[in-house]
């Protein structure tokens, strides 16, 4: 029952039933054994779909050169490097491999090294993967930011303008709305001789007016941290539906 | 009818059962019970006499009015812990231009839902880190996600 077979067995039933934890569990119990470059490779890739990157780098690496699975399992490795965001071992790809010098094209758009050529990084895409790489590259070359100056300038022409021209449309009606109710109570209170009352209101008008300038400024700033992310959101998400450029294993048919 | 409603149910299970990381992993068991609301510090906690000052006032519109009012303000934190928060954060005039962007912010109540990250006790999240204007310290978190603090 606990023989070598048994437990192999076992393990790849569990993994086929995405019981990856314990899959790995068994297969760990029998990695010592024949065959243990595919129960590394299989304990690596149960570790990448639980999000283990660390642990599962260090499986594929322990594979031997003359290994059925050895290039699969350099891929896999370097995988496992983009998604811990190890950049640099894209770079060092020894190997030549063209996945991974695509994924290397994904690291230095989503990194803030310096982009090359648009060209160059182009080159190793065909088709459909040129075209969304394009894309991302025209992204990140000029992103559709917000100019915090011109938000600025444009919140103390017009109470709230700043906050519209970081499309925070509501934000910037409202801000014109108080700021404008607060300066009018504070202009009658003055027409009418009631000083005190004036001057409170116009402290109010003034605190809500320099509160609205400052916060254009952070707003442009918010809005471009979000163009930021929307572009690095887009890009894993269309990795990802390339499956890293990895070829796919079907392990359990 | 008897069927369709045991089948919901079975199906419930299946979409919201665990994953096997959360059934086989470690996990710290908490004994405390977390009532999801904010716990204010009423200590004024400083030697600095402009914080002692700020404190003071804001601890005194805590217990005077926002105690009494109840858990009323829809952001995390709340506007005066925004308020002095800011201010540790940044300094005194800084934090007041915070504060008056975050009061009006807090008037407008048109689609927060769709603008803000959502925080554990269920109020929107919006911490002060992302107005300091410093860039390194915005951390993006797109609208209606739940935030764990």
């Amino acid at each position: 029952m606990y023989s070598t077979e048994s437990r192999r067995l076992f393990a790849d039933y569990l993994y086929c039933q995405k019981d990856y934890l314990r899959a790995i569990d068994e297969y760990q119990e029998i990695a010592g054994t024949a065959g243990s470059d595919t129960i590394n490779f299989k304990i690596g890739l149960a570790y990448l779909k639980i999000g283990k990157y660390e642990p599962a780098g260090l499986s594929f690496i322990k594979i031997k050169e003359n290994s059925y699975y050895y290039s699969n399992a350099r891929l896999e490795f370097f995988k496992t490097q983009f998604l811990l965001s190890n950049y640099d071992t894209l770079e060092r790809n020894g190997d030549n491999l063209l996945p991974v010098k695509q994924l290397n094209v994904f690291s230095y758009l989503l990194d803030y090294k310096t982009l090359p050529v648009k060209n160059k990084l182009l080159s190793i895409f065909e088709g459909e993967d040129r075209r969304a790489v394009s894309d991302f590259y025209e992204r990140k070359l000029n992103p559709p930011y917000k100019s915090e100056l011109t938000a600025i300038i444009l919140s103390t022409l017009i109470p709230g303008a700043g906050k519209i021209y970081t499309e925070e449309y509501s934000d910037g009606i409202i801000a014109f709305i108080v700021t404008g109710i607060m300066g009018y109570i504070s202009y009658t209170d003055f027409k009418a001789d009631h000083k005190l009352r004036g001057w409170v209101f116009a402290g109010l008008s003034t605190f809500f007016y320099a509160g609205n300038i400052y916060g254009s400024a952070a707003s442009a700033q918010i809005f471009n941290a979000k163009v930021n992310f929307k572009l690095s959101t887009d890009m894993k998400l269309f990795i990802e539906n390339k499956d890293y450029f990895i070829p796919d294993y079907e392990f359990c048919k | 009818m008897i069927k369709l409603f045991v089948l919901i149910c079975l199906g419930m299970q299946v979409l919201f059962a665990q994953t096997d990381w959360e059934k086989w992993g470690k996990a710290d068991i908490p004994y405390t019970i977390n009532s999801g609301t904010v716990s204010r510090n009423y200590s004024i906690g400083s030697d600095n006499p402009g914080q002692i000052i700020l404190k003071s006032l804001v601890i005194g519109y805590w217990v005077i009015i926002s105690d009494v009012d109840g858990d009323n303000c829809p952001f995390s934190p709340t506007c005066s812990s925004f308020f002095l928060q800011s201010v540790k954060e940044t300094n005194i005039v800084q934090g007041t231009l915070m504060f008056a962007d975050r009061f009006t912010r807090d008037m407008n109540t048109f689609g927060r839902l769709s603008h803000y990250p959502i925080s554990r006790n269920r109020h929107l999240y919006d911490p002060p880190t992302l107005y300091t204007l410093d860039k390194d310290k915005i951390k993006y978190i797109p609208a209606g996600v739940i935030v764990n603090e």
